[in-house]
């Protein structure tokens, strides 16, 4: 028995999607989506789902997740109620659902929140520097040493008890009880899901996006490498040196493309840009450009001179790791490959 | 008898003639006795033949024909048309079949198609013998109609029939005129006011001098037929007295303080015992419950000057050329326990919901509590597989949408739940149904063999739905108020106008009209048409449309004041007739009474206007004192013996036919039309195909076909291989 409550269309509502009620239920957006199939279907189920406001079915779903918003669906929907931008925003209230802390759910529902934490962030640099006198060789001696905390810190704080509160709703809650082996045999699905999203090669004709995605990816999980692990700034290994360089010119190439589709919002994905959508990838393309220039700064040796800009590379970053990683877009990262992970453990025998 | 008859048999070019021995035929039909005439001719209904057959009928002094060619349904009137310009009786004319029911069914046998076909043509010899100068009937028809409910069919269709400068006379059975769309606050999809259109209506209708609207009437007795009903109405007092002024009377309403059970607010409050429907009802006279106030001496001997205890109900007859029903319906009523009516508080009708809305302006408050959400469950008394209504009540789902539009628009924050089973806001009414789930309404989609089920908890009501959206989940849903969609059924008293009027009802008790689309709002009754809702469920829109229409058949109707019958009805040998009664008993249609004629016997009376000639009152006679115009027993017998009498002809060989035919078409090579001549003319050298044909003659492909075809058959033309591609034939001259 599930309890009808239509308040929850409205609780919705603030994760950014937009009138839903046209829905009639004919079913289009399920028949023309690419990803749906016979065993998960969707999003048609989604948005009933929400409209009937049964939200133990949408916390116990993955569903959300396995859509990756080509827009077919919104094109084809014969009443406007836009099923994409109704999955996105299912997503950001999953997130928000993940999140013990509670940070997702008010910044993506509540922006003066966000900009504050913003402010606050921005405010704690300068603290910093002001800690350290301004003294450049101290800053980026602390900076590296913040970026190797604040990313262990995410990982145990945020991420990994998040995770488990999904594998509880989607896993545990849904009734499923799958052996320990499962855990160990869908793990190759996890890698491939969280750095190919082959998925999303399936999703629509545009291979061309799937592609600039998979490489952003790939550039920006390998400059965090260089720079946390190789410490590019740092360095005077040549080969480490060009790396970066490649890797920071190609995130910023790539999210200038992304920037450009959301300003001209032909795509129906790039239609509904909510400021999470708008920090995300302008803070992307803020990180590759400014650690860019840091580097040919330091190569030229005019970073003494100009460290105002080292200190906007550090506010970003820190605004980055500390805000946009674990509240904000950047979890679709996670979430999504744990999503394939968890759906497919569910659909393996026991 | 008639002794001179003009026998004319079709070869219809050739679909008669290819199979059946037209020629053979004619030539015997000329020793037939009384047959002066006999022909085949190649198209009888040729405009030179029809001359041919009127100069015949003239020289040859002809008292009757046979044309033996294809179905009356065709050529009947076309004959009886030339029977009528040769100064012949339409009647003395017979149509034999020889078409449809001889060459080209047995198109495989032409012996035997030759023999039916002679034993058809004499029989129709033999009856046109027997045929009788028959005149049609004229019925006189007086200009008056009658229309039976005020509601907005009727009242819509007196209108029309007063301009059109009839009488009329507008029967209501409440007090107060305007029917069902007077309890609807808004309707749809205008949203104008139901008791404003009943206002204008009903003063448009006091424009007309011709029009006499009774109310609280009913309707007693009914004798006569088309042209002539003689209707008794019996009016129901309202024991006002008509002499005092409005002040009083308006006095005596307020001072009132005896109520009683309120109809036109379907129980949802209570009315005095001196009251109207709503303040504005028309004709804007009180009544007086005279029973609720019987216990009240001193009320009535205070206001005795405005309340006449001895008025008397009156008793008046009409006389009416046409009648036009307009009876409306009956809103189902759920069974105490269907969906918790009746047993759980906050469970009302749709019909209810409307009146409960137009009662309260500010805030929707039932049985004390304000109502914060509503949940409406669709086809409750519709479409009901098991039960007795199995039809679709058309209305109710665009007026439930409405009404929970209205909801959200009048009381601000309400929650609508729709619980139906398909949505069929057809047509323009689409539109509130986007605007219904715009506005956030939820719609649940359940089935007749999974039923929402209605139930109290601790907190309140529990509507649990299979709910066939979301995978057949069970859902539940607590809305403050249930409210039951609830379809049209027939009126309870429908049986009753039925019995007078002798209209037949349907299974789902409803009165029939004679065929749905041909003959929409005719009765089997001549004279008596059904509009509006009592022949269905309709909107008000589709109601008004039908009746409208039953007003302009009935206009034509009463036009003329004389109506033509066909001559094809029952009649009475009165030295036989012994009245019995059995044909009476038989007839369906009323037309058949007991008279005395004028040597003073008791004989069976046929109403010519009424009789529809079916026939059935002839066999059960037991001494055949009755019997149908032009299907006398005389006719009928001289057929049979026609048709059963031995036919002798010979076999034609086959060869014959073709080297014959041959013969013709050669001798006649100048006669083929110019689009034979000019195709001829093109493969009179050279084979060609159809295609290259129509290259060079510029002429549709499609005639090119079909003249090369029928060349082809008659042996004017032959195959001549393929093109190379094999596409095409080549034809050339044969």
């Amino acid at each position: 028995m599930a309890k009808v409550n239509p308040e929850f269309a409205s609780e919705l509502i603030k994760y950014g999607v937009g009138d839903f009620n046209e829905c009639f239920n004919c079913g289009n957006c399920t028949a023309t989506c690419s990803l749906s199939t016979n065993d998960s279907s969707f999003p048609r189920e989604m948005i009933r789902y929400t409209t009937l406001g049964l939200e133990d079915e949408i916390k116990t779903s993955l569903k959300p997740w396995e859509c990756y918003y080509c827009g077919e669906c919104t094109k084809e929907c014969p009443r406007q109620a836009n099923p994409g931008e109704l999955m996105m925003s299912l997503r950001r209230w999953l997130t928000a659902q993940y999140d013990w802390t509670g940070f997702s759910g008010l910044f993506y529902k509540y922006l003066p929140a966000f900009l504050t934490a913003m402010v606050l962030v921005f405010a704690g640099v300068l603290f910093f520097a002001n800690l350290v006198n301004w003294e450049l060789e101290r800053m980026l001696h602390y900076g590296h040493l913040f970026e190797m905390l604040a990313i262990a810190t995410v990982f145990v704080v945020i991420f990994i008890p998040n995770l488990l509160r999904m594998w509880r709703f989607s896993v545990i809650k849904a009734g499923v009880k799958a052996p320990l082996r499962n855990y160990f045999t869908a793990l190759g699905d996890l890698f491939v899901h969280m750095f190919t999203q082959k998925r999303a090669k399936d999703c629509d004709d545009n291979h061309f996006r799937w592609l600039e995605h998979l490489v952003l990816v790939i550039a920006y999980l390998s400059l965090l490498f260089t720079t946390v692990f190789l410490n590019w700034f740092g360095t005077e290994n040549l080969f480490v040196i060009i790396l970066g360089y490649l890797e920071s010119a190609f995130i910023f190439i790539i999210t200038v493309d992304f920037v450009k589709d959301r300003i001209q919002q032909k795509k129906a994905l790039a239609k509904n840009s909510k400021p999470s959508d708008w920090f995300f990838v302008i803070w992307l393309l803020l990180m590759g450009l400014t650690a860019f220039l840091v580097r040919l700064f330091i190569d030229l040796n005019i970073l003494e001179s100009n460290k105002w800009l080292y200190l906007f590379h550090l506010m970003v970053l820190a605004q980055w790791a500390l805000i946009i990683v674990p509240f904000g877009k950047w979890t679709h990262f996670l979430y999504r490959s744990f999503a394939m992970y968890f759906a497919k453990i569910k659909s393996m025998k026991s | 008898m008639r002794q001179r008859i003009g026998v004319y048999i079709c070869h219809c070019g050739g679909n008669i003639s290819d199979y059946v021995d037209v020629e053979e035929l004619s030539k015997m039909f000329h020793k037939e006795d009384g047959v002066v005439v006999s022909k085949d001719v190649m198209f009888v209904c040729a405009d030179s033949n029809q001359k041919a057959m009127v100069e015949d009928i003239q020289k040859h002094n002809l008292d009757a024909i046979v044309v033996a060619s294809c179905s009356p349904k065709l050529h009947l009137h076309t004959f009886r048309g030339v029977a009528g310009r040769a100064g012949l009786n339409p009647n003395n004319y017979v149509q034999v079949n020889i078409r449809e029911q001889c060459s080209w069914p047995h198109s495989d046998r032409p012996r035997e198609a030759t023999v039916k076909a002679a034993g058809l043509i004499r029989a129709g010899i033999n009856r046109v013998a027997f045929s009788e100068a028959l005149d049609n009937i004229e019925i006189e028809v007086k200009k008056a109609a009658m229309v039976i409910g005020a509601g907005v069919s009727g009242m819509k269709a007196a209108i029309d029939l007063a301009r059109s400068g009839n009488e009329v006379y507008l029967v209501e059975k409440d007090y107060f005129v305007g029917g069902r769309i007077a309890q609807k606050e808004k309707l749809f999809t205008s949203g104008q006011s139901g008791k404003e259109i009943v206002r204008k209506l009903y003063e448009e209708i006091k424009t007309y001098k011709n029009v006499t609207v009774f109310t609280g009437a009913t309707i007693e007795k009914v004798t006569g037929s088309l042209g002539s009903f003689n209707i008794e109405v019996k009016v129901k007092p309202r024991y006002i007295n008509g002499k005092i002024d409005k002040q009083t009377v308006k006095r005596a309403m307020d001072d009132c303080q005896v109520y009683a059970d309120d109809e036109f607010n379907l129980g949802l409050s209570k009315r005095k015992a001196i009251y109207k429907n709503y303040p504005e009802a028309l004709p804007d006279v009180p009544v007086v419950d005279v029973e609720a106030l019987k216990d009240h001496p001193d009320y009535l001997e205070k206001y005795k000057a405005v309340i006449n205890l001895n008025e008397k109900e009156e008793t008046i007859a009409l006389l009416v050329g046409s009648v036009l029903v307009t009876t409306g319906f009956d809103n189902y009523e759920p069974k105490e326990g269907e969906f918790g009516y009746k047993n759980i508080p906050n469970v009302i009708t749709l019909p209810q919901l409307n009146r409960l809305m137009e009662l309260s302006p500010e805030k929707l408050v039932y049985n004390g509590k304000e109502i914060k959400s509503v949940a409406f469950i669709y086809c409750v008394g519709s479409r009901q597989k098991k039960g007795e209504n199995k039809y679709c009540s058309r209305h109710c789902c665009t007026s439930t949408i409405y009404t929970a539009l209205q909801l959200k628009s009048k009381y601000g924050k309400i929650q609508n739940y729709h619980l139906y089973r398909d949505i069929r806001t057809y047509g323009k009414q689409e539109i509130l149904y986007e605007q219904a789930s715009k506005q956030g309404d939820l719609f649940f989609k359940y089935e007749e063999k999974e039923m929402p089920t209605v139930e109290m908890n601790g907190k309140g009501i529990s509507l649990k739905v299979k709910d066939y959206l979301t995978a057949k989940k069970e859902m539940e849903i607590a809305p403050d108020l249930v409210v039951l969609v609830t379809g049209m059924v027939a009126r309870a008293d429908a049986s009753h106008i039925s019995e007078l009027f002798k209209i037949p009802i349907g299974n789902d008790k409803f009165f029939n009209e004679i065929h749905p689309k041909l003959k929409p709002v005719e009765t089997v009754i001549k004279g008596v048409y059904i509009g509006g809702t009592c022949q269905g469920p309709k909107n008000v829109s589709e109601a008004v449309q039908s009746s409208l229409a039953g007003a302009s058949k009935i206009t034509a109707l009463l036009k003329s004041g004389t109506v033509m019958g066909d001559p094809v009805v029952a009649r009475v040998n009165a030295d036989i007739c012994t009245w019995c009664g059995k044909c009476a008993e038989v007839c369906d249609y009323t037309a058949i009474r007991e008279i005395v004629n004028e040597a003073g016997k008791h004989i069976a009376g046929v109403n010519k206007g009424v009789c529809t000639g079916c026939g059935i009152c002839a066999p059960v006679c037991p001494v055949n004192a009755i019997e149908v115009a032009k299907y006398t027993d005389n006719e009928i017998e001289a057929m049979i013996d026609g048709f059963a009498a031995d036919v002798e002809i010979k076999e034609k060989e086959a060869s014959t036919v073709t080297e014959e035919k041959e013969d013709v078409v050669a001798a006649h090579m100048k006669e083929y039309p110019q689009i034979w001549k000019d195709i001829l003319a093109t493969i009179e050298t050279d084979k060609k195909t159809i295609p290259e044909v129509v290259e060079t003659l510029k002429i549709a492909p499609e005639m090119v076909t079909y003249h090369l075809m029928t060349m082809n058959k008659y042996g004017v033309v032959t195959p001549a291989g393929t093109n190379e591609k094999e596409e095409y034939y080549y034809y050339k001259i044969k």
